[in-house]
């Protein structure tokens, strides 16, 4: 056979699927509908009512006391101080209280749901080599509890944490509650998810090991489980820990006393130096949460 | 035999790093609490707050069909209303992610240093050794800069500065979930292009093929799955982003939520709720199927 005879041969025995096709078909026409149906239009966001509006912005953007005057470093550097002074500091802190306290509730929830939750934990005579079939009430009864975790996770998840805090926030009234609950839902559901995932694809060697030796499950839970996953499950703890810091300052937005609380109110007062400074403000929380994530999943991974 | 007389009792230190972990995770939870004044009373919902959520919650199990008031003559049927909403979802979000590909794709290949790194066959010719020591970090330190700059304002905030800047218009909501959504992006294809498989890589360099080349006929091929994986993830998320921006106007499914919550329609409320649960499970199960059939 020459080469090119082995290419083509190659080529015709090359995988195809229909599903992949009609996807990327499906993905075109998607993308076709969207950028014709005229919404984004590049000559209505440039045109001159536009371009004067955003020039007032960026001129706006200039500090206040420096408004109409000669850029002054000194000048710009204490307003700076005197925003952070009074509120930034403080709004920082709380930004992270919140994200730090959410993804412990989150992480404490996911822990408890993830085991009913795990396909080979959550059944009858789990890590057994019984031949015998349990009983199918036994079973049902099992995989009710997986169905019924993984639905709670589906939902926690499909639902965002900005909805999930304009809800809680009817409920419960202004406090640091709703946000903090709305992202431990939201982020639960996504670590419960992952976790029992990491469960599903332990060896089952081990597990089966301690069962033949008389472990009981719940034992088998904490001497084996636990253990097992704490690596792989912290390095998706410190990820979304990184996403609930850039979250938590945007639920201020709803009137939460974060980064985002100020931002609004800045944004209500049309004093869009303040708030500019502010949004600047939460990007430095975020590069520093997204250092710290960065350190923490590197001295896990280099201990597992 | 008794349980206890199998107990073994292996020597190990008086303290676990695990252990040590938890308990330090725990307190920082007690200290944020502590910092954020948090007690359990403001844990237990307000008399009115319990109604209007007893009012809301009962409402879930039967959502509204039709609009809950009288609205004036030529508005759309409410279901009619939540398919546009949809469709206005979808529209921003395949807007936003469309655009949010092309900038990670093209900030990845610069961030990324698989392509360029321990290249063996040297350089040539001076200006080439220009290009690997000079132009090629310096390009690497800049994406990663810009990288960074463009992931770390969250999506809504960008939308609040163009508001700001433009007003309430399509392309502001576009632009604000392209520009950290091509971050991340650009962020992830990069790690995803440096961890791929270098065999065909090293098979086309040492047959000479230029850096160019190898990128994308040894490593763009072998990344490519898990690409495009992780860009149907982040299309869920734009989904998500772009019915939250309704909040702010712009007429996706999270302004209707906010309108007939706030004028205490709660029926209408879990129409478009579940709907944007409908559309959230339907991506999902596709994505998940694209990823079944392109693992193999």
């Amino acid at each position: 056979m020459t080469r090119e005879e082995t290419v083509r041969a190659l080529y015709r025995r090359r995988p195809r699927s229909i599903f992949l096709r009609v996807s990327c078909a499906a993905v075109m026409v998607l993308v076709a509908l969207s950028w014709g149906s005229g919404g984004f239009a590049a000559d209505a966001f440039l045109s001159e009512r536009r371009l004067r509006n955003l020039q007032r912005f960026l001129t706006e953007l200039r500090p206040h006391p420096l408004q109409g005057r000669e850029f002054d470093v000194a000048v710009a550097w204490q307003w700076t101080l005197d925003i952070l002074a009074d509120r930034g500091l403080a709004a920082a802190g709380a930004t992270l209280a919140i994200s730090m306290l959410a993804i412990v509730l989150a992480a404490a929830g996911a822990a408890l749901l993830c085991l009913p939750a795990a396909r080979n934990f959550a059944e009858p005579d789990a890590f057994s080599v019984s031949l015998r079939p349990p009983p199918p009430a036994k079973r049902a009864l099992w995989k009710s509890l997986t169905i019924g975790s993984r639905s709670a996770f589906v939902f926690a998840r499909a639902v965002p944490e900005y909805i999930w805090a304009f809800l809680l926030l009817i409920l419960l009234g202004p406090s640091a509650w709703p946000a903090v609950l709305a992202l431990a839902i939201h982020n639960g559901g996504i670590l419960g998810k992952l976790a029992s995932e990491v469960i599903e694809d332990l060896d089952r060697g081990p597990l089966a090991a301690l069962h033949a030796a008389g472990a009981s499950r719940s034992q088998i839970a904490v001497t084996a489980i636990f253990p097992l996953v704490f690596n792989r499950t912290l390095l998706f703890f410190f990820y979304r820990w990184e996403t609930c810091v850039r979250d938590a300052t945007v639920l201020g937005l709803l009137g939460i006393v974060s980064l985002g609380y100020w931002i609004q109110d800045a944004r209500a007062r049309n004093h869009y130096d303040e708030m500019f400074l502010l949004v600047l403000m939460g990007a430095a929380l975020v590069i520093v949460a997204d250092v710290v994530s960065a350190i923490a999943r590197g001295s896990v991974r280099r201990s597992s | 035999m008794s349980a206890t007389a199998l107990e073994v009792r292996l020597p190990r230190p008086p303290w676990s790093v695990r252990g040590i972990v938890v308990l330090a995770l725990l307190a920082t939870a007690i200290l944020s609490a502590a910092y954020l004044q948090l007690g359990t009373h403001s844990l237990v919902p307000s008399a009115p707050g319990l109604h209007a959520a007893q009012k809301f919650f009962v409402r879930a199990l039967s959502p509204a069909v039709a609009h809950e008031s009288d609205v004036p003559a030529g508005t759309p049927p409410l279901l009619v209303n939540a398919l546009r909403a949809t469709g206005m979802t979808v529209f921003i979000a395949v807007e936003a992610m469309s655009l949010a590909i092309v900038i990670g794709l093209l900030l990845a290949f610069a961030a990324s240093s698989a392509w360029w790194m321990g290249d063996p066959s040297g350089a040539q010719s001076w200006w080439l050794r220009v290009v690997r020591r000079g132009i090629v970090p310096a390009l690497y330190g800049t994406a990663r800069i810009v990288i960074a700059v463009m992931r770390s304002t969250h999506e809504l905030l960008w939308a609040v500065l163009f508001l700001a800047a433009f007003g309430l218009t399509q392309s502001s909501a576009v632009l604000a979930i392209a520009i950290p959504f091509g971050g991340t992006l650009a962020k992830v294809f990069s790690e995803i292009l440096d961890e791929a498989p270098r065999d065909a890589a090293t098979a086309l360099r040492s047959a000479g093929a230029s850096p160019v080349q190898v990128f994308f006929f040894g490593l763009l091929p072998r990344a490519l799955p898990d690409m495009i994986a992780y860009a149907f993830y982040r299309f869920e998320c734009a989904l998500r982003a772009s019915a939250v921006l309704g909040f702010f106007g712009f007429p996706t499914l999270g302004y209707f939520i906010a309108a007939s919550f706030e004028n205490l329609y709660y029926g209408e409320v879990w129409t478009y709720l579940y709907t944007l649960f409908v559309l959230v499970l339907v991506v999902e199960a596709w994505s998940g199927a694209l990823r079944r059939r392109m693992a193999i």
